[in-house]
């Protein structure tokens, strides 16, 4: 970093000084009596090492929760956590039903809904025999990990094989709001148009696997679905798109397939930890392309 | 969308910073803000100036500098993604000038409160005052 907030000082000095390095050190040395705390440098109060990203920076402390919420699940309790992003109505709930009809019998599964509409997606969820948790804010825009965290409390983890999340109806918020789920499904339908993706790419950048939803619709509102296709491939390279009617069940099986694929939750390295900061960030960024080590 | 959560943050590590000086006061706060990130800086400018009401931090110059991102492949090229061209809204190009793959982002999805100014005459001391 080499901005000094007090620009004033900062410009005087320059007259003087030459070096960076010894602008630098003219500043570090006048700052005391002014009462400056800069985070991330080495004058920290404390003598300590410079404040972490996580004690400065909001959106990283967001993504480190999410690390822990995916420690928990995943390796702590080997649930299989899939997480469903995308517009209101675009058929989310519908999805998670398809999907849950599809497993064994002795598959113990586990849903927690954030729609703000109401009780209804928790009810057709609990009717198909999940356990449902519903964090209905009300006012959030988007689930977050802290949610989540807490939302996982009032299961028996031993006693989870898969956790369904479904995101509150939002294509910005939830891009910077991980919630630790191993896979995050987003659900764009024909029905928004073909061109949902370039209006939305930093959501489509955090997605895993994108379904292209009410394949069935397409034709009648004149929406190409290739046209989605190629752009999930150019927002985002290298992230699976698959093409689903849940209404008629079509094309279901694929993503369930593929959702099963990530259920070997494996990092490949056996020295692989998430609680440093650096490898939750990484973490999370290769789980945005089918979270491989 | 969600300025206000994130100001609330961001305010409430300032405090803590203020306590730890000892400082009556802040002057002023500077925030690093990937533009990567959908946090709108208007806004959160105005949602911390909101949430600093009332506290030692009320009425201080918040300053807001944008974090351009930068990008890393494993294949070794690291730099300026760019911007995505095709979408209808910002958003960097994550694919590798170099070697096509997806790169990843090391910079540009913070939201960071960088630094945090007392007053002249609020110069640190060894603990938190009274009142
Ligand atoms: N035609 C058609 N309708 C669908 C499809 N998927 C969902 N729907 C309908 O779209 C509406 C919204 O679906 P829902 O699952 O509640 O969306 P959510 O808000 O994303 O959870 C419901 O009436 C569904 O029956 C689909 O693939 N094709
Ligand atoms: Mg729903
Ligand atoms: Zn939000
Ligand atoms: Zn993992
Ligand atoms: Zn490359």
């Amino acid at each position: 970093m080499t901005h000094h907030p007090n620009h004033g000082l900062t410009r005087s000095l320059n007259r003087i000084v030459e070096t960076p390095a010894a602008l630098e050190a003219l500043v570090d040395a006048a700052i005391g009596p002014l009462g400056l705390h800069r985070f991330g440098h080495d004058h920290d109060h404390d003598g300590d090492e410079p404040a972490s990203d996580v004690e400065a920076d909001v959106l990283a402390a967001v993504r480190e929760r999410a690390g822990e919420v995916h420690e928990t699940l995943a390796h702590d309790h080997g649930v299989h956590c899939v997480e469903f992003a995308g517009s209101t109505g675009g058929g989310k709930t519908l999805l998670l039903e398809r999907l849950i009809e599809r497993a064994p019998d002795d598959e113990r599964i586990g849903a927690i809904v954030g729609d703000v509409a109401g009780e209804d997606d928790a009810t057709r969820l609990r009717q198909l025999g999940v356990r449902v948790e519903n964090v209905n804010t009300g006012k959030e825009c988007h689930l977050d990990p802290m949610l989540v965290s807490e939302a996982i409390e009032s299961f028996e983890l031993e006693e989870l094989d898969t956790l369904y999340l479904e995101n509150v109806g939002n294509m910005v918020c939830p891009a910077d709001f991980p919630l630790g789920a191993t896979c995050r499904v987003l659900v764009v339908s024909t029905t928004e148009g073909d061109d949902v993706v370039r209006k939305h790419p930093m959501l489509v950048q955090t997605a895993d696997l994108v379904a292209i939803n009410k394949v069935d619709l397409a034709e009648a509102v004149g929406t190409d679905v290739d046209r989605i296709r190629s752009d999930v491939e150019t927002v985002a390279p290298g992230t699976p798109a698959f093409e689903t009617d849940a209404k008629n069940d079509v094309g279901v099986d694929a993503l369930a397939d593929a959702l099963e694929d990530g259920r070997e939750h494996d990092h490949g390295e056996g020295d692989h930890h998430h609680d440093d900061r650096d490898e939750t960030d990484h973490h999370h960024h290769e789980s945005e392309s089918a979270h491989r080590h | 969308m969600h300025e206000l959560s994130v100001a609330m943050g961001i305010v409430e590590r300032a405090l803590g910073v203020a306590e730890d000086h000892g400082a009556e006061r802040i002057e002023r706060l500077t925030v690093e803000l990937g533009s990567a990130t959908h946090v709108n800086p208007d806004q959160l400018r105005f949602c911390i100036e909101t949430a600093t009401d009332g506290t030692p931090a009320a009425g201080a110059t918040v300053e807001i500098e944008r974090v351009a991102p930068l990008a890393r492949c494993t294949c070794g090229w690291e730099g300026d993604p760019g911007t995505l061209e095709a979408a209808m809204v910002y958003a960097p190009d994550v694919r590798c000038p170099e070697c096509g793959d997806r790169t990843e982002l090391v910079r540009g999805r913070e939201c960071r409160l960088a630094a945090v100014e007392f007053p002249d005459e609020a110069s640190p001391t060894e603990g938190p005052r009274p009142g």
